[in-house]
């Protein structure tokens, strides 16, 4: 059983990709169906995977070498299956709903060609055995987000986007490459034949340790981290995602709220032990950045207005507490893989609900995604607004929905990190920024859900939204339901990722601070937005409000500063360096053959000119030799 | 022996080329593509198991009293490079359907595959210079001749950087030559021979450093002008952006392999005699080249021109191979070598789909200036996609073959070279921009009106791009293909 079913779990859609642009282009729908029927291919084949490794720890691992000293294979332990069954399930329901979403669309086979391999990227990604070949699959669903957010190529705003995307998470992705460098090639000087391996990685942490030593994989585990933060979008390497929102916004849904950014996430937890046994740097450094992402992106989202960016500003903060759970794994060891990994998969179904029910807004709105123009959308379609009421709520972790129990026990472990280094100052600061992104987060959501829910339209089109044909709405209802129920599972999830997780408990006070910000984050928006009383504030006067909506000027720095001014104008000086260089060999040559035309008369032309040069320089040589004598 | 018969087959099909008239494009075509299927057949056939050193070997003495014969062989680098020279020969001729030529193009393209052909089979190092020349003609000839505006500059410009390049070369071989003579009093020009790390040792070479300087540095000199490297370049983006484009995809997918052959071939068995320093300066100047010609190229407005300086500054990378590879020790001066030669292979690949591509865009466009079209994806889905694919791969996108050489040479530099490496970052970080930005300006955004309908690649030039992405894929996919020989080559010679 060497090429066994699991195979097709990631080539099943992309068998289907090519399959889906020559069909489609042919007959309307199919391209589509044949995605969706792919996609529902690697649910099932996931699904057998689980139940036949649900009883054991022992994980799969096949693998070939690629070339060099690389392998290349799968490798499958029950982290594994859970990013499977997640990056699946949630990409089949996208697909069934883009065939609405889409169907208008002349490029549909395109599209769903892309978003196959784009599935099959994410499920290659999740199973590989080697990290250059994670790498690979790394850099092929990040073309595939570059192709679909630049997917209306004809829209100016979407290709400068998908441009943006592009070069900001090569950034990363190269940092990532470096780390990959020093594992690489301080390993191989110990004479290990396989570096790069993800279970050499996993099961061998010690030798590795002894090695290469804790300093050398801090600096792996930053550089990691790096690629992590591009793909994953926290700060600073967060700015290419607001503006991804220009593509379509299943696409959205599917790469930049569900699937692919939570690859940083578990490209982190999935080598673990590099930080655990790092010196306390790395981890720390995931952990803070995670923390202050969190609030940051939660700040920035209060003062957005477009619906969809809103949404891609809590992506962000929600990552960041993906990533602060994993930072705390020097305290916690491998229960932090749960925390975290359960957040990412709650996440995933109640941001992709979001995003889906955003799509049916925008659609019936003709794009209109400002959300002061929506209101009284309650009244027009409340089957829509119900399904954005249930995905707000989980959004904001109201309990009982899933977010609850995923989110306020990343805050609680956050708390008992700071019980547990003695109430250390330092070590504060992780549970007052989650703390503090949990306000954040109420604020930013009902903010966006009053306006768009509530009050009376304040447009044209607002006023004659419609809900859609309610089947389409089953993929929507089907995340609902589990944004509401999956609470339920949260400590077997975690004893399936990793047996005995670390149950935290913490004072009455302190376990009930997380809801008290959301409860005072709905006073807050009820007062304001639930009534209009904020058509009435003036904020733009407000240097911290001017501050916020400049998004701390960090965009502006990356475009304006280091884009135009630093990169090009290095450009702009070393083509003009290059091209004086040109001119100047060329007047040298212009006077060679100045010099040349002398020796013309004699020789007539430069051909011979050479010859006899060459001749005479060969003499010279041979005479120069014979002069040395023998050696 | 049968590669031999290939050789002498490829010369008789350049001379017929020469004076075919009608339907002059199908014969060379045919001619080779024929060579292409051979050198295939030889390659799978005698290279399945190969586990290092020179096969296929033979020779005919010419003159024994200096030691000429005419002596061939084959060995991983050298099958490799064969591979790359045929198909990417096959696919100018091709592509040369596109505009019309006259016979004397087909002969000529023809004698330059001659020329790379015998090169790369040679062992003995007379014909080995021989053929370095016979490739320089023809190639200058068609500049002169079929090239753009300015192309006696442009052509004369390539003839006298790569003729002086080719004096130091001569040079070398000629003090190699000598030195072997006065040490065991046998004339030899076997390349074999002269280039055997035994032979060449630290014991003989301290004793008359000044010719080993001078070796070394008319070896250096020559291949980096042939790289090129800065600052021996400047008459590579004259002759890319002049040549008629079948020549440019020659030029960057075929001629380019020479610099690095010869590091490869020539330099790297006698690599006892470079001294540290050296290859760090030669690291040095990769570095140097990579970021130099990257940022070159971020300001181009022609994309033609643009992309020279892409190809230009991934040369880059085989500099920094070779260098590392020196310095290195074991797995990692393995890795760095094989991901050199990689380079090469994957880079004329790559160049060949970015100018065949951009070759069509010309065509219907009328223009290579990438601020006066955009939004071709909308009439041209397939010649877009095409190009878009050779951007990808050119950035050194993983999948696609660039990037196996590139992760191999980063991952195994940074024993040598710590955090300097964050310098190749930069300039590859630079590469995705522009990369990104000329597809962002020419494809996407609105069409320009005023270009009219436009008419999409039809069967025959989808056919041929797409086999050369599938060669691309392949060898991004399934690199053992050649990185296996590659590294047996490698493991051989060290």
């Amino acid at each position: 059983m060497v090429f066994s079913y699991y195979w097709f779990i990631f080539l099943t859609p992309l068998i289907a990709a090519p399959i889906a642009e020559i069909v489609g282009k042919r007959i309307k729908n199919a391209a589509g169906w044949i995605a969706s029927l792919a996609i529902a291919i690697s649910l099932a084949l996931s699904i057998v995977l689980w139940l036949s490794l649900r009883g054991t720890s022992t994980p799969i691992h096949n693998s070939y070498r690629w070339f060099g000293y690389i392998d290349a294979g799968i490798y499958v332990d029950h982290l594994t299956i859970i990013m499977l069954l997640m990056v699946s399930f949630v990409s089949l329901m996208i697909h069934l709903f883009a065939n609405y979403y889409m169907k208008d669309d002349p490029r549909k086979n395109l599209y769903f060609a892309e978003t196959a391999l784009f599935t099959s990227g994410m499920l290659g990604l999740v199973m590989s055995s080697n990290l250059l070949e994670f790498f690979l699959f790394w850099e092929l669903v990040g073309l595939c987000s570059y192709l679909l957010i630049g997917f209306w190529f004809f829209k100016p705003n979407a290709s400068s986007a998908a441009k943006k995307a592009f070069i900001v998470t090569r950034v990363g992705d190269l940092l990532f490459i470096i780390g990959l460098a020093v594992l690489y090639s301080t390993l191989t000087a110990k004479g290990v034949t396989n570096p790069l391996s993800i279970p050499f990685i996993v099961n061998h942490i010690s030798t590795i340790v002894s090695d290469i030593g804790a300093q050398n994989l801090t600096i792996i585990g930053l550089l990691f981290l790096g690629g992590a933060a591009g793909k994953s979008a926290q700060f600073p390497l967060h700015v290419w995602i607001p503006d991804s929102m220009e593509g379509p916004t299943t696409v959205s849904a599917l790469i930049h709220a569900a699937t692919m950014v939570t690859a940083g996430v578990y490209l982190i937890a999935r080598i673990l032990p590099i930080y655990a046994n790092a010196t306390y740097v790395a981890p720390d450094a995931v952990l803070y950045i995670g923390a202050f992402t969190a609030v940051f992106a939660g700040t920035i989202g209060i003062a957005v207005n477009d619906i969809k960016r809103i949404l891609a500003y809590s992506t962000i903060s929600q990552i960041g507490y993906m990533m602060a759970a994993l930072g705390m794994v020097s305290t916690f060891g491998d229960s932090v893989i749960g925390y975290s990994m359960y957040h990412v998969v709650v996440h995933a179904v109640f941001k992709a609900l979001l995003f889906m029910v955003a799509a049916v807004i925008l659609l019936t709105l003709m794009e209109l995604r400002d959300v002061r123009k929506m209101g009284g959308l309650w009244r027009r379609m409340p089957w829509t607004i119900t399904l954005f009421f249930i995905g707000s709520i989980t959004l904001a972790a109201i309990p009982p929905t899933a977010a609850y129990f995923s989110k306020d026990t990343i805050i609680d472990v956050a708390y008992n990190f700071y019980a547990l280094h003695g109430f250390a100052f330092w070590a504060l600061w992780p549970w007052v920024f989650l703390v503090l992104g949990a306000l954040t987060t109420a604020l930013y959501t009902f903010r966006m859900f009053f306006l768009v829910a509530l009050g009376k339209p304040r447009s044209k089109l607002a006023a004659e939204a419609k809900d859609p044909p309610k089947v389409v709405l089953i993929p929507l209802m089907i995340l609902a339901f589990l944004s509401l129920t999956l609470g339920i599972i949260q400590y077997r999830f975690y004893d399936f990722i990793t047996p005995h997780t670390i149950v935290v408990s913490l004072p009455l006070l302190e376990k009930y601070t997380p809801l008290t910000m959301v409860v005072v984050g709905l006073i807050i928006t009820l007062a304001l937005y639930a009534t209009t009383k904020w058509q009435r504030m003036n904020l733009s006067r407000n240097p911290l409000y001017k501050l916020v909506r400049a998004k701390f000027f960090l965009d502006a720095l990356y475009t304006r500063v280091i884009a135009e001014r630093v990169i090009l104008g290095l450009s702009s000086g070393v083509s003009r360096i290059e091209s004086g260089f040109s001119r100047s060999v060329e007047g040298t040559g212009k006077g060679a053959m100045g010099f040349g035309s002398i020796l013309r008369k004699i020789e007539n032309g430069v051909v011979e000119y050479y010859f006899v040069f060459l001749i005479a320089g060969v003499a010279i040589l041979m005479l120069l030799l014979e002069i040395y004598g023998g050696i | 022996m049968f590669i031999l018969y290939i050789f002498i087959l490829l010369i008789i099909f350049a001379i017929i080329s020469l004076f075919v008239k009608k339907q002059r494009w199908a014969v060379a075509t045919a001619e080779s593509a024929i060579i292409l299927i051979l050198t295939v057949i030889y390659a799978l056939s005698r290279f399945y198991n190969y586990t290092g050193g020179l096969i296929s070997t033979g020779s005919y003495p010419i003159d024994k009293s200096i030691g000429i014969s005419f002596s061939y062989g084959i060995d991983g680098l050298s099958v490799a490079l064969l591979f790359l020279t045929t198909v990417i020969m096959f696919v100018a001729i091709y592509m040369s359907k596109v505009e019309s030529f006259d016979r004397r193009f087909f002969g000529l393209m023809l004698f330059t595959e001659v020329g790379l052909y015998g090169l790369l089979i040679s062992r003995n190092f007379l014909f080995f210079y021989v053929f370095w020349e016979v490739i320089i003609i023809p190639v200058f000839v068609m500049i002169a001749l079929f090239g753009g505006e300015g192309r006696e500059r442009a052509s004369l410009k390539f003839f006298v950087y790569t003729q002086i390049g080719s004096v130091l070369l001569l040079l070398s071989i000629m003090t190699l030559f000598a030195y072997y003579g006065s040490a065991y009093n046998v004339f030899t020009l076997n390349m074999s021979t002269l280039l055997n790390p035994a032979f060449i040792t630290k014991e003989i070479t301290d004793k008359v450093p000044f010719w080993t300087d001078f070796l070394l540095f008319g070896f250096f000199f020559a291949f980096l002008v042939k790289m090129p490297s800065f600052p021996l370049h400047s008459w590579l983006p004259d002759a890319y952006t002049v040549s008629p484009y079948p020549l440019t995809i020659v030029l960057s997918g075929a001629i380019s392999l020479m610099g690095g052959y010869g590091f490869f071939g020539v330099l790297m068995p006698i690599a006892g005699v470079i001294s540290p320093s050296v290859a760090w300066f030669i690291i040095g100047l990769g570095i140097f080249s990579l970021v130099y010609f990257a940022l070159t190229a971020m300001f181009q407005t022609n994309t033609k021109k643009m992309m020279s300086y892409a190809s230009a500054a991934s040369m880059g990378f085989i500099l920094i191979a070779f260098g590392d590879g020196l310095i290195a020790t074991s797995i990692n001066s393995f890795t760095s070598y094989a991901g050199g030669i990689y380079q090469i292979l994957a880079h004329g690949l790559i160049m060949g789909l970015v100018f065949a591509s951009l070759y069509l865009i010309k065509n219907r466009t009328g223009t290579d200036s990438n601020l006066s079209v955009s939004g071709l994806w909308r009439d041209l889905p397939y010649i877009s996609g095409f190009f878009l694919a050779g951007v990808m791969a050119s950035l050194g996108l993983p999948g696609l073959a660039g990037f196996i050489s590139e992760a191999s040479i980063v991952l195994s530099s940074y024993y040598v070279l710590g955090f300097i490496i964050f310098f190749i970052i930069f300039g590859m970080i630079i590469t995705a921009s522009y990369h990104v930005w000329a597809v962002q300006k020419t494809l996407n955004g609105p069409f320009t009106e005023k270009l009219g309908k436009l008419r999409d690649a039809n069967a025959s030039e989808i056919l041929i791009l797409s086999f050369l992405f599938i060669l691309i894929l392949l060898l991004g996919v399934y690199p053992n293909l050649f990185f296996a020989p590659i590294l047996s080559f490698v493991k051989g010679v060290v």
